[in-house]
């Protein structure tokens, strides 16, 4: 099983996007969860002293995908979110 | 069909939509249709109570649709094409750079409220400096680019215009002159992290296929819509009392003049109004007999609400919230001052 990382990063209570966000990523887990790939979703604070160490100033909502921010400021579809972890499990 | 054709024809379809939205709002201007709502308080004071505001809806409404599409499209594209990246990569670099990206992108990137007051706690974490973070809070609601929108097609481009110059120079004081204090300086050292990512490494953001970007900008222009409408037309309800029963003699001695601007300067701060609804009720107080000097100090009071300030309070601490409370207050005056003397609108 290929594991992949993935950070749903925003802010805390969530707002109603960072929630179609985290929802966004959660369907396509499931997916791929079918196809051998196993998602780890981390829920983060947008604000927390961690991200911004990690990865600066953000623009919620953002998706982290193996410590890397491939998505800032906008909701995706979970087709995206599908294939940018299946790039990311290769 | 082919993946490519589909991609074109969704890229056209939504392109077409955005061009009629964008060529309904020229046709409008160039037929000189009014986008604000035509009852006068004489038309909407002898209606039974309950129909005051449902007239003045209709004639909103009938005649700002197509200002509010446009406003909200418009936002919802640029909120989608502005590089967010921008911020991330370069606010920390110099101070001027800092600076001049919180008063270029904070009118872009706060339209969803929800990012403004993180927004502000990730640049100070990050090191950028609470000059700059100051700048971009106070930037944004001043700002905002629905706001301007707005403000342009019902009040006029001239004070458009002249607020987002009033706003930008009294964010950016207030930003360089809290850096400046040593309270200010205590916050900016309580939040700054050792070793912030340098943010080029970690952060490499995926670029969707254009009708992909497209279609989401209309989305968010959608998402917007429903989070700013309700509120919205509450706000008009109460425009729409106001429009009737505020009488123009009360309108004359308080609110021109200069005792005009400070009445109007401590009544837009402190008074919380759901965004779109304060230029709508300033419009109502124009057309009252408003002045323009008091007009622009309502209009600059977006920043300092109490909403606002408590928010940031838990991350800046109440002293840092009452000097940008005090100098965007002052900005207000002062600019509505300069603008009313110098528009002979005083």
């Amino acid at each position: 099983m290929k594991e992949v990382k993935v950070e749903v990063i925003g802010t805390e209570p969530p707002c109603m996007r960072c929630q179609a966000t985290r929802k966004a990523v959660e369907k396509a887990a499931e997916k791929l969860k079918q196809a051998g790939v196993m998602v780890n979703i981390e829920k983060a604070n947008i604000m927390s002293k961690e991200i911004v160490q990690k990865y600066g100033i953000l623009v919620s909502p953002a998706i982290a995908i193996n410590n890397t921010v491939k998505i800032m400021g906008r909701v995706p579809s979970p087709e995206e979110v599908e294939k940018l972890i299946m790039e990311a499990a290769k | 069909m082919e993946e490519k054709t589909k991609r074109a024809i969704r890229t056209g379809v939504i392109l077409a939509f955005i061009i009629v939205v964008i060529g309904l709002l020229i046709y409008s201007r160039i037929v000189a249709y009014s986008m604000a709502p035509q009852s006068k308080p004489v038309d909407l004071r002898p209606l039974p109570l309950w129909e005051i505001p449902i007239v003045y809806l209709i004639d909103y409404f009938s005649h700002g649709t197509i200002c509010l599409l446009f406003a909200f499209t418009v936002a919802g594209l640029i909120y989608e094409f502005v590089p967010k990246e921008a911020i991330t990569k370069y606010m920390g670099s110099s101070k001027a750079v800092g600076y001049g990206l919180a008063l270029a992108m904070a009118p872009f990137l706060t339209v969803c409220s929800c990012t403004m007051v993180p927004l502000f706690g990730g640049v100070l974490y990050a090191g950028a400096g609470i000059g700059p973070a100051i700048t971009f809070l106070l930037m944004a609601p001043a700002s905002n680019i629905l706001t301007i929108l707005l403000t342009g097609e019902m009040i006029s481009w001239e004070v458009a215009g002249v607020r987002i110059i009033a706003s930008a120079t009294t964010a950016l004081a207030a930003g360089i002159i809290i850096s400046k204090t040593p309270w200010g300086k205590a916050v900016e050292k309580e939040h700054q992290i050792a070793n912030a990512a340098s943010a080029s490494a970690k952060v490499e953001i995926v670029k969707p296929s254009l009708d992909e970007r497209l279609w989401a900008a209309l989305k968010f222009a959608g998402y917007l819509a429903k989070q700013i409408l309700p509120f919205f037309i509450l706000g008009l309800i109460v425009v729409s009392y106001v429009e009737a029963f505020l009488p123009e003699d009360i309108v004359g001695t308080y609110l021109t003049g200069v005792t005009g601007i400070l009445i109007a300067s401590v009544l837009g701060g402190p008074l919380y109004t759901p965004t779109l609804v304060e230029v709508v009720l300033g419009k109502a107080m124009w057309d009252l007999g408003m002045s323009k000097g008091a007009l622009l100090s309502w209009l600059m009071g977006q920043p300092y609400d109490v909403a606002n300030a408590m928010a940031v309070s838990r991350i800046a601490k109440w002293k840092v919230v009452a000097t940008y409370f005090i100098i965007a207050w002052a900005g207000s005056v002062t600019f509505g001052l300069m603008y009313g003397m110098l528009s002979g609108s005083l």
